[in-house]
């Protein structure tokens, strides 16, 4: 069946998706800024991994089809992309003397900036990291599922690291602090809440599951210069949907957002797969405006629940 | 300049309802688990200087904000001039006669103060596009009235000698006294000010409460969030003291300052 | 004060960065006559050069209207530019796939009448909430737009793009045949005949329409900046909520401000179709959209003379650095550099000069108001008279 192959590409790109709109949301509501330069926060974790990868990927043994150096390039891409953004926290954002609105508009430049170098050094063509392509998973194909163990991979560590944060959220004291700033910024300054330092560990933490989500994405997909800023317009319709500053907002959003993505192929044949709906029925609609039905989605939002589905209603 | 000119002596007068103002009933609004204005309910008489008081977090500013559209309540009603005003858009209360001020004025960046002045105006015909081209003349002489209004309100606040400076450039107690008097451009039934001796020096305060005293006697009606109780209790009367959210009591200054509730509501609170 | 009668006091009366400015601008000037004196530079490349640069200047306004006025940040330029190019062409160009053949004026119409109903369409569920929500949406209409204009070919030929675009002055008397009937003009320039072709005069005509779009454009920008309809855009730029507080439905004057962008945007795209003659998807590349960003930023935002001046820095950039593909010691290629030149632009412009290079700085009330009004010291801001030669 055609739905269930749809659904499994949907969870896989979810993964990467929710990882991708935790840090963007965590980022906009402590660091008060939409960071336009979040997509190609992710672009440089996944180049970062692709280098390391590089060095180290004959070692060891493997796990689930990846050998043991790709998860050390993933701990690279990872804290690669971290480092980035914070370093470009102190050296551009901190100085500046300006509103959200001029940060916001400071982190294009710094989009920009990102992708130009990476362009510069990889070209502007698409890559591949070093791994032999597998074969979908026999026993699946029966149900007409076709994802690879490298799939399974993706969302097993995307599992592994958004189960991580929410014990860092729910059990740590960073964690409270973080989520009490999230909240309601003015309120965490005035009780005395180091803010400085936990901005610091939101951009870290934010930065880092970017990097993550790049590199799976590379695995996934490929990888290319514009691969981040591509899947910008899509992390931003998760955010806005899960609600800015809720980071299990963001993670609803973001899987919502993924599997509608990567649902779009059915949107067509809706009619079939839903009881009580005439057979006939669909939505036509091609698999080139996925992206386009974000975008839509992201435009009913707004309208109808500016504070996403997690937040307060106004 | 305003035609809500009382026919009797405010303070003499009774509470007769064609001299209400402003009327608000029965007000909620929360946040979340807190509950910022729980039921409040009282009235502003034309002609007044009504303070609002209350302790820290005692729902003052969420008040403003309600009565002048900013927020949405969850119930009640407000009424200017008799007009329901609940749940308009601040610019709609605005155009009722309900003039509000900011605790903190931001600045207006790239304008002279006589610019920011020129805000002030309400229904200019220079507001609308389409007559920038098809009645310049008429545009020409709205904006020439509002200028010569604009500098000889200045004028009386004493402060013409900042009309070219950037509005960037004054002080935050300058431009207190300039917010003043744009709102009184706007030709306000009811002015709200919000804290406006905060961050003020004591000279500029006294001019401020000078300037107030006298707008009300032309007829101004005024009701003012203050935190600095001297500046509230020699210029307001009556006083209206919040405590969590809703109305504790009401009364001329005196009464307020020596009663029990209050004391006890400022030292429970404030802690 | 003019610059003919009085060149020096013109020169005092000047700001350090105007007078920046001014040397920059006659700096190049100065290049560009020598490149056409020593034939470096063809005529008829020149004349497409100030084109550009003129169309450039248009998108400047556009997005100065929004985000200098206003504060209003649109993120999709590039999509309001290509619905104007598109727009001009299926209606105008013979080969378009709808209805095609109109007159270019009929095209100019259809034009602007689809990029206001869409400004409207993304301004109504984004222009109520805060700045940021109408960048993220407007990321997103660009893309869509994008998608539409590659994907639907039965509308817009996809990626073969249109042919086929007449010259705006088709079906004109007299200016449709202008260029050749001058092409055979011999000029007798002293020591030289030369024969400009009719490529030439077309260019020039492009030129003289692209001035005529730029100058109405920038009058209308200069009358309603100084009008207490853009003293309340103003105003919302600082601060909305005093704004709505003093009676100002502030959605109203932004949805107004971001239609007016948009069609500026729209006219330069048409513009651009009549004079490249062919659109095609390629022309809605997103990076227009900063391109026109750092030249508003850099004019200095709510400056209209600004504006004009980031307009034609932008075509030195593009243009400038397409030569440096020629230099084989320049190990990358230019598409990356030009990238880093936007985003350190932005950056650096963010951190050491926000308000650009030529902020407005005079007064702006409405002119008469002015000289009517009794007169008073004068102090940091110069004030403007009826005659003022900048906004």
């Amino acid at each position: 069946m055609v739905l269930a192959e749809h659904l499994a590409n949907g969870l896989i790109f979810s993964s990467i998706i929710v990882l991708g709109s935790i840090g963007l949301s965590l980022v906009y509501s402590i660091a008060d800024f939409a960071n336009f330069a979040h997509g190609d926060t992710m672009t440089v974790g996944a180049y970062s991994a692709f280098v390391a990868f590089g060095l180290v990927g004959g070692l060891g043994g493997s796990v689930l089809g990846l050998p043991f150096g790709f998860f050390v390039a993933l701990l690279v891409g990872i804290a690669v992309a971290a480092v980035v953004a914070v370093v470009t926290e102190k050296v551009v954002y901190e100085p500046l003397d300006i509103d959200s609105i001029g940060l916001l508009i400071t982190s294009i430049g710094v989009a920009f900036i990102y992708r130009a170098l990476i362009q510069m050094r990889f070209g502007a063509d698409f890559t591949r990291f070093g791994i032999q392509p597998l074969r979908p998973i026999e026993w699946l194909i029966p149900y007409g599922i076709r994802i690879t163990k490298h799939d399974v991979a993706i969302v097993v560590s995307a599992a592994v690291l958004v189960g991580g944060l929410h014990l860092l959220l729910q059990h740590s004291d960073l964690g409270r602090k973080m989520r009490a700033m999230a909240d309601n910024p003015d309120l965490a300054r005035v009780s005395g809440i180091r803010t400085d330092r936990i901005k610091l560990w939101t951009w870290l933490i934010g930065a880092g599951l970017a990097g993550a989500g790049g590199v799976f994405l590379g695995l996934y997909n490929q990888l290319s210069p514009r691969m981040g800023f591509n899947l910008l317009l899509i992390i931003f319709a998760a955010v806005i949907l899960g609600g800015i500053g809720s980071v299990y907002g963001a993670m609803l959003g973001g899987f919502l957002i993924g599997m509608i993505n990567q649902l779009t192929p059915v949107l067509s044949e809706l009619g079939a797969l839903l009881p009580l709906v005439p057979d006939e029925f669909g939505i036509p609609v091609g698999i080139e405006y996925a992206n386009a039905i974000a975008f839509v989605i992201m435009v009913a939002v707004l309208l109808v629940r500016p504070n996403g589905i997690a937040g307060e209603a106004t | 300049m305003s035609d809500a000119e009382p026919a009797v002596d405010p303070r003499g007068a009774d509470l007769s309802k064609d001299d209400t103002v402003l009327r608000v009933e029965d007000l909620q609004k929360s946040f979340g688990a807190l509950v910022a204005t729980d039921h409040a309910t009282f009235e502003v008489e034309c002609g007044t200087i009504t303070g609002l008081i209350g302790p820290n977090g005692a729902g003052k500013s969420t008040i403003f904000n309600l009565v002048s559209g900013f927020y949405e309540p969850e119930g009640g009603r407000v009424e200017v001039n008799g007009t329901d005003v609940t749940g308009m858009e601040p610019y709609e209360v605005a155009e009722h006669g309900l003039i509000r001020t900011f605790q903190t004025p931001r600045k207006l960046e790239g304008m002279t103060v006589r610019e920011a002045m020129l805000v002030g105006p309400r229904k200019q015909p220079g507001e609308s596009f389409v007559k920038l081209f098809t009645s310049p003349g008429e545009v020409g002489e709205s904006e020439s009235r509002n200028l010569a209004e604009a500098e000889r309100i200045l004028e009386e606040f004493e402060i013409d000698h900042l009309a070219t400076q950037p509005a960037t450039q004054i002080s935050g107690g300058q431009m207190k006294l300039v917010e003043l008097a744009r709102a009184m451009l706007a030709e306000p039934e009811i002015l709200l000010l919000d804290e406006p001796a905060a961050g003020v020096n004591p000279t500029l305060q006294n001019q401020l409460v000078e300037q107030i005293r006298r707008l009300n006697e032309q007829g101004t009606t005024f009701l003012l969030i203050e935190h600095d109780m001297d500046f509230v209790m020699q210029l307001a009367d009556p006083v209206i003291v919040l405590d969590q959210g809703s109305v504790l009591m009401e009364g001329p200054p005196q009464r307020v300052q020596s009663d029990t509730r209050v004391i006890d509501a400022y030292l429970g609170g404030g802690a | 004060m003019s610059a003919l009668t009085d060149p020096s006091e013109y020169w005092a009366d000047l700001t350090r960065p105007e007078q920046g400015v001014l040397v920059f601008v006659v700096g190049f000037a100065a290049l560009l006559l020598v490149g056409l004196l020593t034939g470096n530079l063809a005529p008829t490349y020149f004349l497409y050069l100030v084109g550009l640069a003129g169309m450039y200047s248009l998108l400047s306004f556009g997005l100065n209207s929004q985000w200098g006025f206003t504060g209003l940040i649109n993120f999709s330029v590039a999509a309001f530019f290509g619905v104007g190019a598109y727009g001009a062409a299926l209606v105008s160009a013979d080969t378009s796939p709808i209805a095609g053949g109109f007159n270019p004026v009929v095209g100019l119409v259809v034009a602007l009448g689809v990029a206001g109903v869409l400004a409207i369409l993304i301004g109504v569920p984004t222009l109520r909430l805060r700045a940021d929500y109408l960048a993220i949406a407007s990321l997103g209409l660009a893309e869509v737009v994008r998608l539409v204009v590659l994907n639907e070919r039965q509308w817009t030929n996809g990626s073969a793009g249109v042919r086929g675009i007449p010259s705006f002055f088709e079906g004109w008397p007299l200016l449709e045949t202008f260029p050749s009937a001058m092409a055979n003009l011999e000029l007798a320039l002293p020591g030289t005949q030369l024969v400009l072709g009719a490529a030439f005069w077309r260019g020039l005509l492009n030129v003289a329409l692209v001035a005529a779009f730029v100058g109405v454009t920038y009058l209308v920008l200069k009358r309603v900046h100084r009008s207490p309809w853009g003293r309340v855009l103003r105003t919302i730029r600082s601060d909305e909520d005093l704004a709505r507080a003093l009676g100002k439905n502030t959605y109203s004057f932004k949805m107004q401000s971001f239609v007016l962008g948009s069609l500026i945007m729209a006219l330069a795209g048409v513009f651009y179709a009549h004079l490249n003659l062919f659109v095609s998807p390629g022309d809605l590349d997103p990076v227009t959209t900063f391109y026109v960003w750092v030249a508003v930023i850099l004019g200095g935002s709510g400056s209209n003379r600004g504006a004009l001046f980031g307009g034609f820095v932008i075509v030195a950039i593009r243009e400038g650095t397409r030569f440096l593909n020629e230099f084989d010691w320049i190990p990358v290629d230019v598409a990356p550099l030009r990238l880093l030149l936007i985003g350190v632009l932005i950056v650096a412009l963010m951190r050491f000069r926000p308000e650009g290079i030529l902020p407005p700085q005079r007064e702006l009330i409405w002119p008469d108001a002015v000289d009517e009004a009794p007169s008073r010291p004068k102090s940091a801001v110069r004030e403007v008279k009826g005659g003022g030669d900048d906004e």
